[in-house]
């Protein structure tokens, strides 16, 4: 297998950029930003120089990892990984190696400290934020899943069905479909859960009359989907039910309309936030607009009050504005978009 | 208030620490049981008798039902966990689990380092913790029975692993431990092998190795068989010792023995029916809880003591690249009768 050759120049063009020779990657979705699937979470430490890729990681995968990945140096270490990377930079004499600071552990930032290296904020993050074509087409796809999945399984929503069920029957249809494992724990929401924006499935029962909210979204090849939607079931909806629902419709498609490149994440925000706002809902809407995606469903390029960065090309994030009343019943309505020069475009 | 928060603050009257602040997911859900969608939507201080929880407002309504004892506040700066903390003299934080930024700010305020604190504080379950983790390994082992007897020539190692997770999920698992690993004929040598659309055949070694969770609690569990009835001598005969050896090393367990005593004991009891240690390429076992990876680790160079309601698995294995391997897991809980198989 070849390791990922743009991604690896985009960060050595950026590593030219800082001044840098190395960078040392812990996160366990960094890793496999540039690997792929290989290792599990905190078994592996990667140092990105400008020449060399070298792995640090249990010496039970050394025959598995140097059979697929020819272009990498492993060193086998089971107890200290930092440890055995400072005394390998020293024999390499690189010395301007940075890690990151929002991502490393204390205690190893410590180490890599006195070995003279330096804190770097979120260089990965950044270089993760703006997708490749490649990505794109990944993310395209499982949202095609997502989508398909949660059409096929619309028979199944039916009085006494309970969210823990249909969320089953969800997760074996986008399976089904090809999808490979979940952006998040998928929510499936009635009744007054749908109040709660992060509510985790339980036993309740689906009756008629009653909030119907999904968030949802399947992985493909280490990829995210992410997308919400939220429905009345049963005849008698509510009034006040249909006007939230509008309004946050009415907010999510004017994002769409709305949004430009190099408007910052607030300036987004603001966009659906003041939408929901005037029409008397806005301390209802109690989390931002929306978050990036890629790799993971949170990312950095939030669109929220408090990011005052620009949105740039190809930056991927989701638009989810919604109003919840507590006790009551709650609505969201998410799909996930892409930052081009003429607008945004909906990833499907 | 929740009974391992009690726990962890008499564990901090103990060693006269007045404030610890906690800052990674994992950790939090394991003192709260409340779920947090990602990491750093969350801080707490816990002092020895309140418990500060630091975090966005749409969590608020949800934690006031499920987690009352919380004292909420509305910032997610570091800078306000250090202001609340300012009048204690003793605090600290985990160094082992804190990331770089955050704990050099709490450092610089004062916060003393432990490192692998939160970790040792999760290492003796509670009665509570252990019903879960006996209800993911029941899960588990019940799903592999009606696995083995679905699993088919024909079918890959991708599809065979998507049935056994779904199985698990019917009979309640909420989630996985870990990604499945199934390997057929040759894969099983790499004991950390990637599933692949290989298909499996008549007449040679399967290896399975999984685990759900319940409530978060995970359960794991290892299992090698021959499928097909022309069973090789060699495989058969490994097998039997690997069983054996598992069996053995179990008895072995008792409360504050060394873990390092059952690993070595499990490499000396292979080599005693022919040197068949080289092959045993991994440690003996592993702590298990809301991570499936944690205290006690039963490894070569460990320095854990095992105790009493501790979890642990006990998983020996030899691979022979090109050929095949075999491993034999069972989850087990420390009992004063000493360990019991939890995975049945």
């Amino acid at each position: 297998m070849r390791i990922n050759t743009t991604k690896l120049k985009n960060l050595r063009n950026l590593l030219k950029k800082n001044k840098l020779e190395g960078l040392i990657i812990t996160d366990f979705t960094d890793t496999k930003y540039f690997l792929g699937d290989f290792f599990h979470e905190d078994e592996s430490v990667l140092l990105i120089t400008l020449k060399q890729i070298i792995v640090f990681s249990r010496s039970l995968y050394e025959n598995s990892f140097k059979s697929k990945y020819k272009e990498a140096l492993f060193i086998s270490e089971d107890k200290n990984r930092p440890a055995a990377l400072v005394k390998e930079a020293k024999k390499l004499n690189l010395k301007k190696l940075a890690f990151d600071e929002n991502k490393e552990l204390y205690s190893a930032g410590k180490l890599y400290l006195k070995a003279g290296f330096k804190e770097s904020s979120s260089l990965i993050s950044l270089l993760r934020t703006t997708k490749t074509e490649e990505e794109l087409k990944l993310m395209r796809k499982a949202t095609q899943i997502s989508m398909q999945a949660y059409k096929n399984i619309q028979k199944y929503v039916k009085v006494g069905i309970t969210e823990i069920e249909l969320k089953r029957k969800l997760e074996d249809e986008m399976n089904r479909l090809g999808g490979q494992g979940y952006s998040f724990e998928l929510m499936v929401s009635f009744g007054a859960n749908t109040a709660n924006p992060h509510h985790l499935c339980d036993n309740t029962k689906l009756t008629n009359n009653t909030a119907v909210l999904f968030d949802w979204g399947a992985k493909y090849q280490e990829y995210c989907a992410d997308m919400t939607r939220c429905f009345w079931f049963g005849p008698k909806a509510p009034k006040e039910y249909k006007t939230i629902l509008s309004i946050v419709k009415y907010a999510h498609d004017e994002v769409v309309k709305k949004a430009k490149i190099k408007m910052s994440g607030a300036q987004i925000d603001n966009i659906s936030r003041s939408i929901i706002e005037k029409a008397g809902y806005g301390k209802y809407f109690t989390h931002r607009t929306g978050h990036g995606i890629g790799m993971q469903d949170h990312e950095l390029s939030d669109i929220s009050q408090i990011n005052e960065d620009k949105i740039l090309e190809n930056y991927c994030f989701s638009v989810e504005p919604g109003i919840y009343l507590e006790g009551k019943y709650g609505v969201r309505w998410e799909d996930c978009f892409y930052m081009t020069k003429r607008g945004i475009k909906q990833i499907k | 208030m929740n009974e391992k928060l009690k726990q962890f603050q008499k564990l901090l009257k103990k060693e006269n620490i007045q404030a610890f602040c906690v800052l990674d997911n994992d950790s939090i859900r394991y003192l709260t049981d409340f779920f947090f969608y990602s990491s750093g939507d969350a801080y707490l201080l816990i002092t020895q008798t309140k418990a500060y929880c630091f975090t966005k407002k749409m969590y608020a309504g949800d934690l006031k039902r499920k987690a009352p004892y919380l004292t909420l506040v509305d910032s997610l700066d570091i800078e306000d966990v250090c202001k609340k903390a300012s009048k204690f003299k003793n605090k600290a934080f985990d160094s082992t689990l804190a990331p770089y930024i955050q704990g050099t700010t709490l450092a610089e305020s004062g916060f003393k380092t432990l490192p692998n604190f939160l970790e040792q504080a999760q290492d003796v379950k509670t009665q509570s913790e252990l019903k879960l983790i006996t209800k993911a390994c029941h899960i588990s082992a019940s799903a592999f029975k009606i696995f083995q007897k679905q699993l088919k020539a024909g079918m890959t190692e991708k599809q065979g692993a998507a049935l056994l997770e779904s199985i698990m999920q019917k009979l309640g698992g909420q989630g996985l431990a870990f990604d499945t690993i199934l390997a057929f004929g040759e894969n099983t040598a790499n004991p950390h092998h990637h599933n692949s659309d290989r298909k499996l055949k008549q007449n040679e070694p399967v290896l399975v190795d999984f685990g759900c969770r319940y409530k978060g609690y995970c359960s794991d569990i290892t299992r090698s068989w021959w499928y097909g009835s022309k069973v090789s001598k060699e495989w058969q005969k490994l097998f039997d010792l690997m069983k054996d050896t598992h069996d053995y090393c179990a008895t072995l367990a008792k409360d504050k023995v060394k873990a390092t005593t059952l690993d070595n004991a499990a490499r000396d009891f292979m080599d005693k029916a022919g040197s068949y240690s080289k092959a045993f390429i991994h440690s003996l076992g592993h702590g298990l809880g809301l991570k499936i990876h944690q205290k006690p680790y039963l490894s070569p160079k460990s320095q854990d003591l095992l105790k009493n309601n501790s979890v642990f698995t006990i998983e020996p294995g030899v691979y022979y690249d090109g050929k095949f391997g075999i491993r034999y897991e069972d989850t087990f809980v420390l009992t004063p009768k000493g360990a019991k198989i939890l995975t049945k």
